[in-house]
Formats: C-alpha cells, sequence, structure tokens
C-alpha cells in the first residue's frame, strides 16, 4: 500500500470512527497483535513482533461498525474483530495486517431488563462487567469462565465459549436471546426476537463460534438468572475415572448439578492438591448443586446415594467451596503454565461412549510421540449425553527450543498429534476455545466435504473474504 | 530504559494476563486496549529485550494509567503493575524522554509549587486559615489538589476543625508534599528533594500530629517518605480518622439525619494506607449508609487531577462510569473523601444525586 492510499483510508476511517478512536500508534499495533495464543507469546517473548493490524478503530455502535466494513470492503482490507484478547487460539490476531476493529467502546448496559431476565448489552462489554450490573440488580449471568475478567460478550460469542456452570445453565448459545449483527457489507441485521423458535434455522447460532469470520456482533440481549437460595458443594474422591464417568452418567439421568468437575489422577495430584488441598490419591470430582434450598437439598440426598454406589470417598463440602473461591486463582500468572513452558489445552467433547477412549488415545499418543511433554486432563462440562475432555500438555521450558521457529514446529507437531488422535476416536476439533489460526487446518478433517456449507456461508455474507482471514479454516 | 530486575520479572508476569481487565478505571473509561495493565506491560517488554525503543509512543502509554492499584488489589499472585509503571516513568525522567505535557506539570511545580501553575489560592480558603496561630499541636496539611481545586471544601475542613476546637494550624505557605512529582516521576531526586524540603518545614512547625486532608499527601507521607528516608517528626493521620476520632470523643456532637448516603473510597485511602472504616464511622453517624458496588479495598477511582492536566475527556468519563454506580445503589447522597475525586465527579454531575464531602456531611448534620 502506498503512503498516499494509506492516508486515504485512514482518514475515511478517521471520519467513521472519530480521529481519537483511529489509531496507527505502534503501542496500538503491538497490543493487538499478542493475544493469549501461545505461540503469539512465544513470539513477543523471543523479542519478535507479531503481524499486525494497520489501522486500530474503535467503532462506538452498529452505525460505526458499518461504515467501517464499508470502508473495508471497498477497499478489500482485511478486518480482524478484537474483543479483549483473550482468546486461547490466535483468533484475534490479525495475521493479514489491515483493519483491527476492537469491540470494547461497545461497552454500553443498555438495560437491565428484569421483566425479559436479560441485560442488552454492547458486545465490547467485559462479562464481568454485565456480571455486575446484573448483582447490583440482584441477579446473577450464571457465566463463570476462568476469563470472567478478560473477556467481552462478543468474544464468548465469537468462538462459543463456557462457564463452570455448564450443566445447570449452559454454555454462552444457550444464554443468548436476539443479536444485532453488522455484515461484512455494513447492513445492520437482528436475529429474531426469541430463540427456539421455528422459524427456520437459528441465526443466532450461524453467527456463535464464527470467530468473526461472518460479520460483527454488536449488540446481545444475555440471560440474567436470579441468585440461588442455596449453593452446595460436594467434594469426592474416585478410585478411578472410570467409575466416575458412570456415577457422572447416572446423574445427570436424574438432576442437573450447577458444576460437575473431573480431575484426573495427575491434575488431582499437582493443581488439586497446590490450590484446593486434596493430599490423597485417586480422581477428584467436585460438584455444586444449586437452586431453591428444599431441591437442592433432595439433590444433594441423590447425589450421594448415586456416588456411592460408584465407591466414590465422600470429602465432604470443604473442598469444594475452597476450588469455588480459588476457581479463577488457577489461571492468574504463578499458578497457571507460562512460558518459557510449551503448554496449550486440547479441549474435545464426546458422547460417555467415547469419551475415556479419546482420554486414553490422546495421553498415549501425546506422552508417547513426545516424551518430553506431560499431559494433564480435567472434565469440566457435563451433559446427559457426554462431557469434555479439558486436556493439556505441558513441555517445560528446558525441552523447549529457544529458537522461535523450532518452538514453533514444536507445538503444531503436538497439536496435529493430539487434535487427530481426537478426531480419530470421535471426538471434534475443538469444545469451547474455539479454532482460530491455531486450528483451522484441522477443521477439514474434522468435516470433510460438510465443510463446503460453512464455505458456502462465507462466500455469500463476505465475497471480499474480508473478515478475519485464515481464520477457522475459512 | 533499564528496568530493575524486580520490574522485569513483573513485567513478564502481566504481560500475558488479562485478568485485571475489569478493574481498570482507564479502560474502562476509554475502552482502549493500551489502557490495561497487561498491555502497558508487553510493550515494556519489548522495551526491555530492545525489540522496540522507549519511545515517545510507549512513554505515552505510560502515563495513560492513574497508578490507583486497582490491578495489583485485583492480582491473587501479587504482580504490581503500579510498580513497573511508576519505574517506567522515572526512566522516562532519567533519559530525558519526558513527554511535554509531563515537563509542564514539573515546571509549574518549580515555579509555583503546584502543578496548576497557580499563585494564589482562593479567597474563600485564605479567609478561613488567615487567623490560625503560627504554630500548634495539630496541624491540617490541605494539600494542592485542596487548596486550588476545591478551596470552599477545604475552607469547610478548616471549619470543622475549629468546631471541635481542635488546637491546630495551616501553614500559610504550605509546600507540596511531592505527591504529584512521584506521580508523574517516581523516585527521581527532584521528587525526594520536595519531600525533604516539606519535611523540614513540617518538622520546624513542631507539630504533634499532622492531618492530611487528602489521602493523596497522607499516602505519600506514609510510604514514600518512609521507603526514601525521608524524616517526619509528627504523627501523620488522615482526615478521615481524625475526625471519626472527633465523633468518638464527643468532641464533635453530629445528629443522624433520614438521608440514605453512599460513599466513594479514595483507592489512595482504602488501598495504599488500608483505611476503610472511619468514613464509614462518620457517615453512619450522619444518616444510613448504603454500599455501592466496588467499595473498600476494592474501590473503582472517580478521578485523579494530575492525569485532568492531560487527559481532561478520559478522566470525566472516569467520574461518570462511577455516578453510575452510586445512581444504582439509590443512595441520595455521595460523599467523598478526596479533591480530585470530588472535583471530578462535581464537573460530572447531573444533579440527581447530591454530591458532598466528608467534612460538609458532618457539617450538615452538627
Amino acid at each position: 500500500m502506498t503512503d498516499f492510499l494509506f492516508d486515504v483510508i485512514a482518514t475515511e476511517l478517521e471520519d467513521a470512527v472519530g480521529k481519537e478512536n483511529c489509531s496507527t500508534r505502534a503501542i496500538d499495533k503491538i497490543t493487538h497483535s499478542v493475544d493469549y495464543f501461545w505461540l503469539s507469546r512465544m513470539w513477543a517473548d523471543r523479542g519478535l513482533r507479531m503481524p499486525e493490524g494497520d489501522f486500530i478503530v474503535a467503532p462506538k455502535d452498529a452505525k460505526e461498525t458499518s461504515a467501517v466494513l464499508k470502508i473495508a470492503n471497498y477497499y478489500k482490507i482485511p478486518v480482524t474483530t478484537w474483543g479483549a484478547g483473550g482468546g486461547t487460539q490466535g483468533g484475534a490476531i490479525p495475521v493479514c495486517g489491515g483493519i483491527v476493529l476492537d469491540t470494547k467502546r461497545m461497552n454500553k448496559i443498555y438495560d437491565v431488563n428484569e421483566q425479559g431476565m436479560y441485560i442488552e448489552c454492547g458486545t465490547g462489554s467485559i462479562y464481568k462487567h454485565i456480571e455486575w450490573a446484573a448483582n447490583e440488580k440482584g441477579y446473577a449471568t450464571m457465566h463463570y469462565p476462568s476469563s470472567l475478567t478478560c473477556s467481552t460478550v462478543g468474544g464468548f460469542l465469537a468462538h462459543r465459549g463456557i462457564g463452570v456452570s455448564s450443566t445447570k445453565y449452559g454454555k454462552i448459545d444457550d444464554m443468548v436471546l436476539q443479536m444485532e449483527v453488522v455484515l461484512p457489507n455494513g447492513d445492520i441485521i437482528e436475529t429474531s426476537p426469541a430463540p427456539k423458535h421455528a422459524a427456520g434455522p437459528d441465526l443466532n447460532q450461524i453467527f456463535i463460534g464464527s470467530e468473526g469470520t461472518l460479520g460483527v456482533m454488536t449488540k446481545a440481549q444475555m440471560r440474567i438468572y436470579e441468585q440461588p437460595e442455596s449453593r452446595q458443594f460436594r467434594g469426592f474422591l474416585f478410585h478411578n475415572m472410570t467409575d466416575a464417568f458412570n456415577a457422572g452418567r447416572e446423574l445427570l439421568q436424574k438432576f442437573k448439578p450447577s458444576v460437575m468437575r473431573l480431575y484426573d489422577e495427575a491434575e488431582t495430584a499437582t493443581l488439586i492438591k497446590k490450590i484446593v488441598g486434596v493430599e490423597k490419591k485417586g480422581a477428584f470430582m467436585n460438584i455444586a448443586i444449586e437452586g431453591v434450598k428444599e431441591m437442592a437439598d433432595l439433590e444433594m440426598k441423590i447425589l450421594l446415594e448415586t456416588f456411592g454406589k460408584y465407591g466414590a470417598e465422600d470429602l465432604g463440602s470443604e473442598y469444594g467451596e475452597k476450588w469455588w473461591k480459588e476457581k479463577i486463582t488457577f489461571f492468574y500468572p504463578g499458578h497457571m503454565m507460562d512460558i518459557p513452558q510449551c503448554f496449550g489445552t486440547m479441549d474435545t467433547i464426546a458422547p460417555y461412549d467415547k469419551i475415556e477412549k479419546i482420554y486414553w488415545a490422546m495421553k498415549e499418543a501425546i506422552e508417547t510421540n513426545f516424551p518430553q511433554a506431560r499431559f494433564i486432563a480435567h472434565f469440566s462440562h457435563w451433559y446427559e449425553w457426554g462431557c469434555m475432555i479439558y486436556d493439556r500438555f505441558i513441555v517445560d521450558g528446558k525441552d523447549v527450543p529457544q529458537d522461535p521457529h523450532e518452538a514453533f514446529r514444536l507445538h503444531q507437531e503436538i497439536w496435529n498429534c493430539g487434535v487427530r488422535t481426537a478426531l480419530a476416536n470421535g471426538g471434534v476439533v475443538n469444545d469451547h476455545h474455539g479454532v482460530g489460526i491455531k486450528l483451522g487446518r484441522l477443521m477439514k478433517e474434522q468435516y470433510g466435504p460438510a465443510m463446503q456449507v460453512f464455505e458456502g456461508i462465507k462466500k455469500q455474507l463476505d465475497p471480499n473474504g474480508i473478515m478475519n482471514p485464515f481464520k477457522l479454516g475459512l | 530504559m533499564q528496568f530493575s530486575q524486580k520490574s522485569k520479572e513483573h513485567i513478564d508476569s502481566c504481560r500475558f494476563c488479562w485478568m485485571c481487565h475489569h478493574v481498570c478505571p482507564i479502560g474502562n473509561a476509554t475502552g482502549l486496549e493500551r489502557n490495561t495493565a497487561r498491555a502497558r506491560a508487553l510493550g515494556l517488554s519489548l522495551v526491555a529485550r530492545d525489540a522496540i525503543e522507549y519511545s515517545e509512543d510507549i512513554i505515552n502509554n505510560v502515563y495513560e494509567c492513574s497508578l490507583c492499584g486497582g490491578c495489583m488489589k485485583d492480582c491473587v499472585t501479587g504482580w504490581d503493575p503500579v510498580m513497573f509503571t511508576k519505574e517506567a516513568r522515572l526512566g522516562a525522567a532519567l533519559d530525558g524522554k519526558m513527554p511535554a505535557y509531563v515537563e509542564k506539570l514539573i515546571d509549574n511545580i518549580e515555579n509555583s509549587g503546584n502543578i496548576y501553575g497557580l499563585k494564589e489560592i482562593d479567597g474563600v480558603l485564605k479567609d478561613a486559615i488567615k487567623d490560625l496561630p503560627e504554630t500548634a499541636e495539630v496541624v491540617l496539611f490541605i494539600g494542592k489538589d485542596g487548596a486550588y481545586k476545591t478551596p470552599e471544601k477545604a475552607a469547610m475542613a478548616v471549619e470543622l476543625l475549629k468546631k471541635a476546637n481542635v488546637n491546630f494550624t495551616v501553614n500559610k505557605y504550605e509546600p507540596n508534599s511531592g505527591y504529584d512529582l512521584d506521580f508523574l516521576i517516581g523516585a527521581a531526586d527532584e521528587a525526594k528533594k520536595t519531600m525533604t524540603e516539606t519535611a523540614d518545614v513540617l518538622n520546624k512547625m513542631g507539630a504533634k500530629t499532622v492531618v492530611c486532608y487528602d489521602p493523596a499527601d497522607a499516602k505519600v507521607f506514609l510510604r514514600e517518605y518512609k521507603e526514601y528516608g525521608i524524616n517526619l517528626d509528627a504523627q501523620v493521620v488522615t482526615f478521615t480518622s481524625f475526625v471519626a476520632g472527633l465523633i468518638k470523643d464527643g468532641k464533635l456532637s453530629v445528629k443522624k439525619s433520614d438521608k440514605v448516603l453512599t460513599f466513594q473510597d479514595p483507592a489512595l485511602l482504602a488501598r495504599d494506607l488500608e483505611e476503610t472504616e472511619p468514613a464509614r464511622e462518620i457517615l453512619s453517624a450522619c444518616g444510613e449508609v448504603k454500599e455501592m458496588l466496588l467499595s473498600r479495598k476494592d474501590t473503582m477511582l472517580a478521578g485523579n487531577l494530575v492525569m485532568n492536566e492531560y487527559m481532561p475527556k478520559v478522566m470525566q468519563e472516569v467520574a461518570l462510569s462511577r455516578w453510575i454506580n452510586a445512581k444504582n445503589v439509590d443512595a441520595k447522597v455521595l460523599v467523598t473523601a478526596s479533591p480530585a475525586e470530588y472535583a471530578l465527579l462535581n464537573e460530572t454531575n447531573d444533579g440527581s444525586i447530591e454530591l458532598v464531602t466528608i467534612e460538609e456531611a458532618v457539617l450538615k448534620c452538627l
């Protein structure tokens, strides 16, 4: 791009969003080039610059977003949408340069609607802020991922995020009613006024999980819930994971707890020991039950009876309460894996008939092919039909090449090995972190010819291919 | 720019961590990614690796922080963005790379003793202190924000101590505590020199107690002076704790009203000085106290007058954000204990809630 054309585009963008909201400052480019993706972090750690946007723009609403996308389409400039940058898959990295569209000025909370039980907000709102808004009126969003404080509403919608209370309250796609979306051509649309309808496919579900490749979500109505009268915790220690899966499956045919988290023996002996204080060997499982006290009491009785049948040791409420209190502590620097380690979370999901097989297959594949790697896992989102594995590989710093290109290669090889093993055994590319640039290449391996459905939608909505190129395998 | 080993460690821990994103008053006000502790750390980590220069652009980013400590309070591990931000400001000063707007403020301090470049305090405050003795057991230290930006309120503080028959005075040529310099250039020689001179003035006054009207001054007296080995003979107390003591000792007879009050905890008071209860004791004597979202040590900054000199629009947004919390708690009166926060909240007040300073709240109930 010539300097002349650069200035032409810069002034048009400034006109669209205001001069102070269109930046070409180095600090803005740098901070929008590194997200939570290990490769971007490693790159920066080695003193290298990641691919950067040329223009960092921050529209305040759908109208300004529309103006930006029209400019981008006219000049055929890539647009990468950035929420807060807390994604692990490199989905917000502007790999082709162009425009980075930061949504955080769209952070207005328009309405805490106690009648309709939702909050209408800009998608640039940090989720914790809408939780605060709900709390101020005596409600809660019940969306409690570890990234609650670091991520935007739009960010969670973009990769179909999930929180720790998912078994009772669902994933982010269960928590959204209506959305406002700006299409790549600049048209502003609204999805249907309510979900779960028969007026054709659900438009929400086309954009949720699309990772900025099909448009920009600018406003959303997110559900709120009454605070539970009672929230009760119970920790258990299973002899093995097979018993835990069987117990969990049986429990879910009877009622839905809010939290269900099973840690494999390796995580029980490391993370759970360190943060929660469980010293015993086995597979730790934490259950939370919540709602009306009378019902919660009854559910607790059923829980104890059910898990007792599978030989689970009842550890009482103390560890569970400690876990709830510390649930975000796990993710602060000093508690969480960090550079110089090489690490990644290969979250996948499958029905109960496959999930344990996937776990053992992935563990064997990683540990056999990469003896320098440790493999640990927990199972944190449970449904009546199956659950997900939050499995992580960790390579200690001494075994990670200092050369960035070699480190890059090692990272990619481990990911290929792990995800392909999951796919071969009935899993999916990802459960709730998304695809981004990290896993795009594997999407076709999962979907085969079904990928043309996504490609067709992409081609129709974004014929110039400007929206978040090279993400989601599109 | 050379960082200390300690700063490097904190920078590297914060550069890839987003956990405190939600508590940054500046980031919340601007919606800009660069206004986060992690963004500042990422930029500085690249500077430390010589991957980028410590350029004007990066330095400007270092000055877009209020040093309120919200991020530090939020961090369960104990990483401290305030520490490395102050060190980066010191580095800019030592390298001769201070932004022009910072140089201007420092010049103002040198020429007039305050960042505003003002030489005369307002008549109301001048009148309030004119009859006070040269020396007394207690010195009320007004501070520069109080003297130049909220002089009517500072005069009320004087009036309150008079009503309590406190043996006190105010230095009519009150020196600068050094808070502004510490904010702008950290532990630079100029800041230490100012603090030493101020300590000499206060020591010569021979008071037993220095009561700081502004928590910012109390903070530097109690923390930075000690850190730099600058001796203050008198005991330093905050205005809020002093007034709470006067009420407790029966020196101020406060009649409880039916007003519902909420308190804006100054970050420097609640976090740096760990003082949250005296203000509540005072206000409980005046009416019913309702806590707004983010109170006590979790407080959210409502304004900083140093930053207001170079980021006024952002400071307005910061104050406006806090008004939302105050309104949501259904209080009728918002009470402040920091001149800076009063000034900025007052500037953005739409009138739906009454805004008063803590001395004003007490005076109304005498």
